[in-house]
């Protein structure tokens, strides 16, 4: 790798780092005259030491398989993207990404030990050397996490591991007013409960993923739907979930259930994560957004959302992880009626303005990368954004790794996006 | 010294004369200037980088002796009363804060509410939130709940200049640009004056416990085991904590190593957990436990061990030091005994504490000046064959260049450099404060 980046160097020509493409910013797409370098090859596990609750991967291992090799002594690795049987943890650690348990165990940042990374002029360094915490110095893994492949190739990861919790229970409970739902989950965390996973979908997420791979046969009449899931030490889950019970029927909850058995909690689950492909079935195209707000706002904005939604007249589908405000408004159009890409584009970016203007964030998770740096306006000024430029310069100083991502360039204007964030199926 | 200049940034009454410039900490200043608001810390720094001036920041000063080879700068900028709580968002579990509040302060507040912010470091009620920030403090507890760096979700920052920058944001989740939260974390205060800081809440836990296990004198390679077993089974250990003889001594008035094992959950799954450790516990070790009250008093003790910037003995002979050290958790035990074993070789007292899950021990040290360099080299030397690191979190000024605080500068000190380059392109803010002389 280090030659590799020193050759480009030298030839000045601009590179990007992929891992599995699943990105959803666009940050692996080229923009023009990338050298585009993959790293799934580099998919060994170099070391796993449970003892300190460690292991070492190289940065083109998929999220799951890392799961699936050490679940059977009992332990896993927490970040759980949707994506996880296809994305790989270089890509994790450059888009610092998320998942539905990451309300009560952190996102991909909380369980980054150690890297080991290629610099624009080749160098190579290791942080965090032999995942020993706080290093002296700056908190460099903390800056490169999430940092989107602009200030560096990562090599080699080192990652926390959890044992499996000793109890876990899912409950399903389905509501016929979705401010309801959304007061359900401000109440669950006022009962002091941080659930593992707190998830709502709505009415039109519903329809999709009942039409998908995975249907579970949900009622078709109701606003919405949370699916509550509490981890830990058996004896205290059952309290927790009589509390949840009682949250639920005091906001008006039409039914609610607890999975019987491992088979129907999978079955939730799989539902669930398939949620964004889902969206297929039911339309020929869609474009995810990906906005925060906090959580105590969400009754508000979901109207927002509506009224975008009436307003561009393209349906929007709701999936998101309503316990830490994370939203993915779904917006549903068709490429092929002219105007609709440009219509659905516009929706989107107007979706994270309302993020914006109740206090949130333009991204969660899947990151800012050419989708979203125009919106980057829209939260941060242009003296901070400089702030941070002027750190991309002293990781990456000729602007070769990766260019034209995360920042607005000055000039570039919104319009230009359409075509660029089509998703489909 | 004194700028012509300085009176027309700040109150008359904002300013002090420095009338102890001989302070043994050191990091003091000339002048002594109190802000009152981000506006304060802007027109100082601003000032001050216009005229070349130096600047220390302070705030509760509990950190005054961690670094820092300059004993005097031209400013001592304090943010002792620039404290207060901007917003507290129950609903969202987040709370937004000004630099000088104490974590006392913090936590008194949010228990009204039934909330607390994970943090566990030492004197709570000296310690303002934005020195715990900048030194990156923790405590125990951060084995379940981790450190500074997974509780903080934005914060503003008073660079150099003058400009204020906002970095993250008040949401829980956020991947919009790079995560500069995270440079001002353990920073030291020298890439910019934290004014504002937004944090992660849990709610207060429901029921605590406390499982104090005792090892008998020469059973103490028996810890490690214990600590192995129960890492690898699936309570939930909130802190596993292990105490030298001297230290255990202090909190238990029990002349043995310990391994202090904290609870925080439904009261039924703090009894399971106690009564996992009661079964698997070898042949004649002992434990005993404390609930609620009992627990947290216990653990307050904890937190008022070591120094605190104002606790330093005049006599010599009494010099008071305080090593942070890295390690792998597995070694966390090990370390502890040689911490333990060098003390008598070196004539100094130590008491020492460590996290057999998380990796961070902290070491006590008293004696006379001399014996503590050469304690702190031995251990550092050790420790470092281990691939972990010691650094001088606390040290009278006039030791810290011989005992070298943080250690050898790591092999990507250029980006480090390139980082304070870029922030405080002068170095006016706390020189010569942080690693390799930043
Ligand atoms: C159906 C679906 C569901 C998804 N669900 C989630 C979800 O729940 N949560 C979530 O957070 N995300 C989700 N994503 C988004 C995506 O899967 C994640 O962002 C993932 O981390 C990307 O990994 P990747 O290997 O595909 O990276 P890529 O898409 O290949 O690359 C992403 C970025 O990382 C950079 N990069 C990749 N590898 C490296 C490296 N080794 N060093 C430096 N930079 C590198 C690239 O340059 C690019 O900027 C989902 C995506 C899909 C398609």
């Amino acid at each position: 790798m280090s030659d590799v980046v020193k050759c480009l160097n030298k030839l000045e020509i601009p590179y990007i780092a992929r891992g599995a493409g699943t990105g959803l910013s666009g940050g692996a797409t080229p923009l023009g005259g990338e050298v585009i370098i993959s790293l799934v090859r580099m998919k060994r596990l170099l070391d796993l030491d449970l003892e300190n609750r460690q292991a070492v991967v190289e940065p083109g291992f998929i999220n799951l398989k890392l799961t699936q090799t050490i679940s059977g002594k009992g332990y896993y690795y927490a970040p759980d993207p949707s994506s996880q049987n296809a994305c790989t943890i270089g890509g994790n650690v450059a888009e610092n990404s998320g998942g539905a348990h990451c309300l009560k165990y952190g996102v991909t940042t909380n369980h980054i030990l150690g890297l080991e990374v290629v610099l624009s002029n080749g160098e190579i360094v290791e942080i965090g050397e032999h995942g020993v915490p706080d290093q002296p110095g700056y908190d460099l893994l903390g800056l490169l996490t999430g940092s989107e492949g602009t200030l560096g190739i990562v090599t080699k990861i080192t990652v926390n591991l959890l044992k499996n919790p000793e109890g876990k229970k899912t409950v399903l409970a389905y509501f016929d007013d979705i401010d309801d739902a959304s007061q359900a989950v401000s109440d669950i965390i006022a009962a002091g409960i941080i659930p593992a996973a707190l998830e709502m979908m709505d009415d039109i997420a519903i329809e999709g993923v009942e039409a998908a791979a995975y249907p579970v046969g949900h009622p078709r009449d109701i606003a919405a739907f949370l699916l509550i899931e509490v981890d830990g030490i058996a004896a205290g889950i059952d309290d927790q979930i009589d509390d949840i019970l009682t949250v639920c029927k005091k906001s008006h909850v039409r039914e609610v259930k607890v999975a019987k058995d491992e088979a129907e909690r999978s079955l939730w689950w799989a539902n669930r994560k398939m949620g964004f492909g889902a969206m297929g079935a039911i339309s020929p195209d869609y474009l995810v957004q990906d906005g925060v707000i906090p959580r105590t706002r969400l009754p508000e904005v979901l109207a927002r959302i509506n009224d975008i939604s009436r307003k561009y007249d393209l349906r929007i589908a709701n999936i998101f992880h309503a316990g830490d405000g994370n939203l993915h408004p779904l917006i549903l159009f068709d490429a092929s009626v002219p105007g609709e890409s440009e219509r659905a584009s516009k929706a989107g970016s107007e979706c994270l303005q309302v993020c914006a203007d109740v206090g949130g964030s333009i991204t969660g998770e899947h990151g800012v990368g050419i989708e979203k740096s125009a919106e980057m306006r829209f939260i941060f000024s242009d003296e901070e954004m400089a702030a941070q430029t002027d750190i991309r310069h002293v990781f990456n100083p000729d602007d070769l790794l990766n260019p034209g991502k995360l920042f607005p360039e000055p000039g570039r204007c919104v319009e230009v996006k359409h075509g660029e964030k089509k998703a489909t199926v | 010294m004194v700028s012509p200049t300085i009176e027309s940034v700040v109150l008359k009454d904002q300013i002090k004369r420095n009338d102890e410039p001989e302070h043994p900490l050191g990091n003091g200043g000339d002048q002594i200037i109190e802000a009152y608001s981000e506006e304060d810390i802007s027109n100082v720094l601003a000032h001050a980088n216009e005229h070349g001036k130096t600047v220390t920041v302070m705030s509760g000063g509990t950190k005054r002796g961690y670094g820092g080879t300059m004993k005097q700068a031209d400013i001592l900028l304090s943010l002792k009363g620039f404290q207060g709580i901007v917003a507290h968002s129950v609903g969202d579990l987040t709370l937004t804060v000004r630099p000088g509040t104490t974590l006392k302060a913090i936590s008194d507040k949010l228990a009204e509410n039934g909330q607390c912010l994970a943090l566990d470091p030492s004197w709570p009620e000296l310690a303002t939130i934005g020195g715990v920030i900048a030194a990156n403090e923790s405590g125990p507890k951060r084995l379940l709940y981790g450190s500074a760096r997974d509780h903080v979700i934005g914060t503003r920052i008073v660079y150099p200049d003058g400009r204020v920058i906002r970095t993250g944001g008040k949401v829980v989740k956020n991947v919009a640009g790079y995560d500069m939260n995270k440079l001002f974390i353990g920073a030291m205060g020298t890439l910019g004056v934290i004014s504002e800081i937004t944090l992660k809440l849990r709610p207060l836990p429901k029921y605590e416990g406390l499982s104090l296990v005792h090892f008998p004198d020469g059973r103490e390679q028996e810890i490690h085991h214990v600590a192995k077993r129960l890492m690898d089974s699936m309570m939930e250990p909130v802190s596993l904590e292990v105490l030298t003889p001297a230290t255990a001594e202090k909190l238990t008035g029990q002349r043995n190593y310990t391994l202090a094992i904290a609870w925080e959950d439904q009261e039924k799954a703090v009894t399971q957990q106690e009564n996992w450790v009661a079964a698997n516990l070898p042949a004649g070790i002992r434990h005993t436990c404390l609930h609620e009250q009992d627990a947290r008093e216990w653990w307050d003790q904890l937190r008022h061990l070591g120094p605190n910037g104002y606790n330093d003995d005049v006599n010599e002979a009494n010099t008071q030091a305080a090593l942070k050290i890295g390690s792998k958790p597995s070694d966390v035990p090990s370390i502890l005994t040689m911490a333990e074993e060098f003390a008598e070789s070196h004539h100094v007292s130590v008491m020492a504490h460590g996290g057999a899950g998380h990796g961070i021990s902290r070491v006590y040290v008293n004696g006379f000046p001399d014996d503590i360099i050469a304690y702190t080299k031995t251990l550092r030397s050790e420790v470092e064959k281990k691939h972990g690191y010691a650094v001088c979190t606390h040290l009278p000024f006039a030791l810290r260049e011989p005992a070298n605080v943080w250690g050898e500068k790591p092999g990507y000190f250029s980006l480090l450099e390139g980082i304070k380059q870029t922030n405080d392109p002068k170095k006016i803010l706390n020189r010569h404060r942080f690693v390799g002389g930043i």
